[in-house]
């Protein structure tokens, strides 16, 4: 016999997600989805904008990774409350990862919320954690072909961080390329070129994102 | 390999629905993928197959819809549908100011049971 279901696949990720939401709201806390291939510069933008930040907001982080703790140690080391989450081999974190973390982050102490997703440019973002925003990073070295190749993630972000552009002189890729790509995949979308290691545009970055907050 | 996930949920979806409605086994599990979810069906087959396995769904076949991105521009105001996983601009007069009506959707759309 058939039974119909008519339902989303994945409708039970999307009610967590709603749960963890609803928690961030009660307790006024802003929280980004910070996603990007392994090693465009999660962390690095992550300590960059804490160390902006840190006087000004009270910061909280939770990172993904398939194993190991260094990401959370270079956060830790900041001083800001961090947690870390093993995925244990998953490509990306799901919302009831989030909300079993979330036991462990000081949320009554905290108005801003880091989540670092696992290092991928595809499975994350199919994965709603209860975020306000979606950010994501694509730095120089991996080329202006990505935006066609990896649509998904360029289409459901709010704002793309370009990093590295300190590398610029020594690559053969087109910032305006990426620029237009981009666009025609997701008009809305917001743009900051920016170097973690020269820390140009960190500061336009995070300005920008106080304006969010309050 | 989120692909994993998704058919995890897909498998527990339907033996939840299975036992619910007071049946034993899954026979059929039909759902859609739009042509720009993200999904590659290859990799949800092998993944729905590897996990079914000691569920009450182990015998269960995955059907999969293929469902195209649609919308409508608002230059030439056609309606288009195109199985691409992305779109840049209107496929008729090239404008980039379109809305998308579907084709990123992810749905279980029935399940045959015993
Ligand atoms: N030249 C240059 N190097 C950078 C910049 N940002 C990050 N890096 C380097 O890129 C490497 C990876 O940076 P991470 O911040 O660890 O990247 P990630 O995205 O957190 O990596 P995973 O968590 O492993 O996915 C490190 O060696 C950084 O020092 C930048 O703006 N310019
Ligand atoms: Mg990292
Ligand atoms: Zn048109």
């Amino acid at each position: 016999m058939k039974i119909k279901i008519a339902a989303k696949i994945l409708d039970a990720n999307e009610k967590i997600a709603a749960e963890n939401r609803q928690i961030f709201d009660n307790n006024k806390i802003f929280t980004i989805n910070l996603m990007s291939s392994p090693g465009a510069g999660k962390t690095s933008l992550l300590e960059k904008t804490i160390k902006y930040l840190r006087e000004k907001e009270k910061v909280g982080v939770i990172v993904g990774d398939i194993a190991g703790t260094d990401d959370a140690l270079r956060i830790n080391s900041l001083g800001v409350p961090v947690v870390q989450i093993n995925t244990g081999g998953a490509c990306h974190l799901d919302a009831n990862m989030i909300n079993n973390a979330l036991e462990d982050i000081p949320i009554n102490d905290i108005n801003l919320l880091f989540i670092e997703n696992v290092g991928n440019l595809v499975c994350p973002a199919e994965f709603n954690l209860g975020e306000n925003i979606k950010v994501m990073i694509l730095s120089l070295t991996e080329g202006h072909d990505k935006p066609l190749k990896y649509p998904l993630m360029f289409q459901k972000s709010s704002v793309l961080i370009l990093n590295k552009i300190d590398l610029k002189p020594f690559l053969d890729v087109s910032i305006e390329k990426i620029k237009v790509d981009v666009t025609s995949l997701n008009p809305s979308i917001k743009i900051f070129e920016v170097s973690c290691k020269t820390n140009e545009g960190i500061e336009n970055w995070t300005k920008w994102l106080q304006t969010l907050i309050s | 390999m989120h692909e994993f996930s998704i058919a995890e949920s897909v498998i527990s979806t339907a033996v939840e629905q299975c036992k619910k409605n007071g049946f034993s086994r899954v026979e059929k599990v039909r759902i859609s993928l739009g042509s720009a979810s993200g999904v590659m069906s290859e990799a949800l087959l092998f993944a729905f197959d590897a996990l079914k396995k000691e569920t009450i769904a182990e015998e269960a076949i995955l059907f999969i819809e293929a469902n195209p991105l649609s919308g409508v521009c608002m230059n030439c105001l056609c309606n288009f549908t195109i199985y691409e996983p992305y779109i840049l601009s209107c496929p008729y007069c090239q404008s980039n100011s379109f809305k998308i009506n579907s084709g990123m959707e992810m749905n279980i759309i029935e399940i045959e049971v015993i």
